[in-house]
């Protein structure tokens, strides 16, 4: 009796472990995006025109222009040593500046502009930098 | 006058951990003196904590700028009223109140010397200060709010203008009120263990479980506050955007949901008993967690890994209370009397509720915690975007929706042949079909939500014993449902559109037609705002003005948008002014339609409102605690 319900417990938790894991697996690599910093992404290789990528960097000073008449936000997304230009269309959050560290959204397109779906700049007050 | 806060939280510290070792003696030698000692330390160690609390507050209205934390949030230009709030707009202000308030509540709760319970709130005792030991350590250590720094700068860094909000002024500390309240019920399971009382109801139940309803109560209050001001402020048109942040408030949330209805149905030695105390030990852990993990940006950071420091003392202290409560739980479980064949066909309900609510608040942590646990097995860390979270909370979430409507009556009848079990099954079905058929989640959500408004009302008109305690959570519920209708409105049946215009020209949107009339400027001593006025048309007659507005600040080079509602019960027309160009007059609007979210703020003031009814009547007339494992049928 005690087995029985042992092999019982045993298999339900085996079907519904496996079922949520299965679902799961399915939500997520349905809107998994590869986090990298701009140095570490490489648009030269296959796999970057493939899938979604999130991407870090500065928004590099003097680049940032905004064209009204198209809706459209165009600026270098830069790191240490490489840059990206990136073209976004949507709303631009308020500590948007030169310089600010921001996160974007998005998939690589033909011309080696990053178009981004999503744009996020770091609240200092919420995420505190490093002291170095 | 720093020096002096530094000292309080020295001897702070110092009488925290001397009433941990009076206590324990206190309760091992059975000494009635020693734990009126550690009591008395713990009211000591309180005294201290108000003591630095008057300190940083002094300081940062007097804006001394050279102490790091007061040059670091205000500034010489900043208003009264946010000078006073920017003790929470840091990490180490934060701690400070969240300690502060645990001490308060822990005094409050646990304050009894006598007899017949001081021993218990003795044991209580312990466990809080040993969590408030693990604070100290961080806020002397690592973020000590009194660091003062070598030159004294001229002005501080302000506040970001952001933040400039009400609802931002009071969302942290609603949070934290909620956060340090959860530590009661999660002393008194502890207390509990340790005491061991072979039968019968444990001492103070009630205590454990009112506070726990008044944690849950400030934990909505919080998440609420957090919403409005996203949507207010933010000019994205939305509420909620599953960042690690928000998502660090609800998951505690969720499993202190759960929580609260085993204290509704708790007996002494169930299995609804091992559940209340393991879901008191859970919530006040990821309470502890969500604050490491965004105060030390463990998953936010552009960094693969981030130096969290001190903060790790966090990941040691949740160690220590698992290891701790798993010792304890083992003994308790070795000398219980009974605690299986206990949950009457009723309860399998609660219980089925609070693995709903904990599965979820399972999938979500491990969707925040994602980025970080694929940096630990690959090379580049992988995030999820939103749509993990809508999508994978959207079945557990409406199962949820489908039991609030039914459990009142599965709880008294079972799983029985009326149409309401009937029912529940049909729109279940429904559901599934409607989901296959239209990939339409708001449409599943709002079919399950008439179907619980249905049986809300079925509830009240067929009541008899009309107590407030019933109403309150009904009240609760309907809250509940109407937050659902919100999310199902404004997240499925929400337009959203980007224009370019010029002054004269016309846009439509839904029934709307949106007239941009001109630019008016305004210069003010360090901004410049410029605002569009336009005007909203419904079947050619205007019916309403607004005027989105953004600010320049010529200083840091920052903009703020201050986006302009058009609010009814039916939705929302929101416009946010995007760009401007002050040449030609030329603008860019985002405008977005938001269907039935304001009832979505409605809910959650229901649920504010009917948690507060349930604590009054549990408070002027609470029932008694049944004890023994008697579990029959209501």
């Amino acid at each position: 009796m005690k087995t029985k319900t042992m092999v019982k417990a045993l298999a339900g938790i085996l079907v519904i472990g496996g079922g949520l894991g299965y679902f799961m697996y399915q939500t997520m690599q349905s809107s998994w995006a590869y986090y990298y910093s701009v140095d570490d992404f490489s648009t030269t290789s296959p796999a970057a025109h493939e899938y979604s990528f999130r991407l870090a960097g500065r928004v590099k000073p003097g680049s940032v222009q905004r064209d009204l008449e198209n809706v459209t936000l165009r600026f270098t997304l830069a790191g240490a040593e490489s840059e990206l230009p990136v073209q976004y269309q949507g709303v631009v959050p308020d500590n948007f500046v030169e310089n600010r560290e921001v996160v974007v959204e998005g998939r690589l397109a033909a011309a080696g502009v990053f178009h981004a779906d999503n744009l996020m700049t770091r609240c200092e007050s919420k995420y505190q930098a490093k002291v170095e | 006058m720093a020096e002096l806060g530094r000292f309080a939280l020295l001897l702070g510290f110092c009488l925290s951990s001397y009433a941990i070792l009076a206590d324990l003696l206190g309760t091992w030698r059975r000494r009635e003196e020693l734990w009126r000692s550690g009591r008395n330390a713990t009211i000591a160690c309180l005294a201290c904590l108000t003591v630095a609390m008057g300190v940083l507050w002094t300081l940062l209205v007097r804006g001394e700028f050279g102490v790091v934390y007061v040059a670091e949030h205000t500034g010489r230009a900043l208003p009264f009223v946010y000078k006073l709030t920017a003790l929470w707009a840091g990490a180490a202000g934060s701690l400070l109140l969240w300690l502060w308030l645990q001490s308060g509540f822990v005094v409050l709760a646990f304050s009894a010397a006598d007899q017949e319970t001081g021993r218990f709130c003795a044991h209580a005792r312990t466990i809080a200060n040993l969590v408030a030991v693990f604070f100290f350590c961080v806020l002397i250590f690592d973020k000590d709010p009194f660091g003062v720094s070598v030159t004294t700068p001229p002005d501080g860094a302000g506040l970001n203008p952001l933040l400039q909000h009400p609802a931002m002024a009071l969302h942290p500390p609603t949070l934290f009120v909620g956060y340090a309240a959860f530590a009661i019920p999660f002393a008194w399971t502890f207390a509990t263990l340790r005491s061991n009382e072979p039968d019968g109801a444990p001492a103070l139940f009630e205590l454990a479980r009112n506070w726990s309803l008044l944690a849950w109560m400030f934990l909505t209050i919080g998440i609420g506050l957090g919403a409005w001001w996203a949507y207010e402020e933010l000019g994205w048109g939305g509420y909620w955007a599953w960042d690690p942040v928000e998502n660090s408030s609800l998951i505690p949330w969720l499993t202190a949901t759960a929580l609260l209805h085993c204290g509704r149905t708790y007996r002494a030695r169930t299995e609804i008993a091992t559940w209340f105390m393991v879901l008191s030990l859970v919530t006040f852990s990821l309470c502890i967690f969500g604050t490491f993990l965004t105060r030390y940006g463990l998953v936010t950071s552009v960094h693969a890994f981030p130096e969290p420091g001190l903060g790790m003392l966090f990941l040691v202290l949740l160690a220590h209370i698992w290891v701790l409560a798993g010792l304890l739980f083992f003994r308790w479980y070795r000398r219980a009397r009974t605690t299986r064949d206990s949950v009457g066909s009723g309860l399998r309900f609660i219980v089925l509720n609070n693995w709903l609510m904990v599965l979820l608040a399972f999938v979500i942590l491990t969707g925040t915690l994602f980025p970080f646990l694929s940096g630990l097995f690959t090379d580049n860390q992988i995030s999820l975007q939103s749509g993990y979270f809508t999508k994978i909370t959207a079945p557990g979430g409406l199962a949820l929706l489908l039991l609030l409507g039914v459990c009142p009556h599965l709880w008294r009848h079972g799983l029985d042949t009326s149409w309401r079990t009937l029912g529940a099954v049909l729109v279940a079905l429904v559901d599934l079909a409607l989901w296959l058929l239209t990939r339409n989640l708001a449409l599943v959500c709002l079919v399950s939500c008439l179907f619980v408004g249905l049986n809300l009302s079925v509830d009240v008109a067929r009541q008899r014993r009309r107590g407030t305690r019933w109403y309150g959570t009904r009240v609760v519920h309907l809250g509940v449902m109407l937050v659902f209708v919100g999310m199902a409105g404004s997240g499925g049946y929400d337009l959203e559109e980007q224009v370019a215009l010029r002054p004269g020209q016309r846009t439509e949107i839904g029934k709307f037609e949106l007239a941009y009339d001109d630019l008016g400027v305004d210069h003010g001593p360090n901004f410049t705002a410029v605002t569009a006025n336009v005007a909203v048309y419904r079947n050619q007659r205007k019916v309403d003005e607004l005027a989105p507005s953004l600010a320049f600040y010529s200083q840091s080079g920052q903009r703020t948008s201050e986006v302009d509602i058009r609010r009814t019960l039916l939705g929302d027309l929101y416009l946010a002014l995007t760009e401007v160009d002050n040449a030609t007059r030329l603008i860019t609007l985002t405008i977005y339609t938001k269907p039935l979210i304001n009832w979505i703020w409605i809910g959650m003031l229901l649920s504010v409102l009917g948690t507060a009814l349930v604590i009054g009547a549990v408070v002027t007339n609470g029932r008694p605690v049944p004890s023994g494992p008697v579990c029959e049928e209501r």
